[in-house]
């Protein structure tokens, strides 16, 4: 039968949204990614991205074709489902401590100021999940990045639980590469 | 009418809710701490208002909080 549904994960910048999509490709659900951005420092393992992760832009245009990737997950951070069609989705919204998101976000993208962007990304956050609560179009898990660095299998056990049981849970853990995960505050 | 009474009259107005709802609200505050329907009704519209207000604050993105967001996206690579 056919799947109705789009997946998506998504989450702040730099809250370990491409960690998920890689466990997901190695748990063998069906995501969909190209190479407009490869791997870098800041993501030794990729992005797992569409058009270079600015399909925000086409979200905002209406020019998503969001029907061709049906049954696939893609990655959309917060701000994009801000303008996500109508639809039928199941989503995966990865949360992680601020202040390691803004550790990571400085260390790409240049000097933060924290006390105007802190807040700013903070109520981004809380924006894309009370969107996530509201919209009856949409099934979603909550995921919290430093549980799955602490124990991945237990939280991957409950994602495949949220999907209908298609994950290999075994290989995907193998995608968890703590030592990969840097900027981590809480141990 | 005694100034007291006047002032009492000004603080407040009255609202009109069917018999049912206020025959299901009379039965609803039996032993609580609420001695009347009025003072039930205030409490929860109170309530709910209060939420509502600080549900649309929470939402709002003033244009230059939102500017600032997508300058951040944009230098990490997320929107053109």
């Amino acid at each position: 039968m056919e799947d109705e549904y789009n997946y998506i994960v998504s989450g702040l910048e730099r809250s370990g949204t491409s960690m998920m999509m890689q466990i997901l490709y190695r748990g063998g659900f069906p995501v969909a990614f190209d190479k407009s951005r490869p791997p870098n420092e800041h993501n030794p393992k990729g992005y797992y991205e569409l058009e270079g992760g600015k399909i925000i832009n086409r979200l905002m245009d209406g020019t998503f074709p969001m029907e061709k990737y049906r049954g696939k997950f893609i990655k959309i951070t917060a701000y994009g489902l801000k303008f996500l069609p109508k639809g039928k989705y199941k989503i995966i919204y990865m949360v992680r401590n601020i202040d390691e998101i803004m550790d990571s976000m400085e260390k790409m993208s240049g000097p933060i100021d924290r006390e105007v962007e802190k807040p700013l990304f903070e109520k981004l956050n809380r924006f894309a999940m009370r969107l996530l609560e509201k919209r009856d179009d949409i099934e979603y898990i909550v995921v919290k990045y430093n549980d799955v660095i602490k124990n991945p299998k237990k939280e991957i056990e409950r994602v495949n639980e949220f999907l209908g049981g298609r994950l290999d849970v075994d290989s995907a853990v193998q995608a968890v590469d703590p030592k990969l995960y840097r900027n981590v505050r809480e141990k | 009418m005694s100034e007291e009474k006047k002032e009492e009259k000004g603080k407040y107005t009255t609202v009109s809710i069917p018999t049912p709802l206020a025959e299901k609200i009379k039965k609803r505050i039996e032993g609580t701490g609420f001695n009347s329907i009025s003072s039930y009704v205030t409490y929860v519209l109170r309530e709910l208002l209060a939420s509502m207000e600080e549900e649309e604050q929470e939402e709002v993105f003033s244009k230059e909080d939102e500017e600032k967001i997508k300058e951040r996206l944009r230098a990490l690579g997320y929107l053109d």
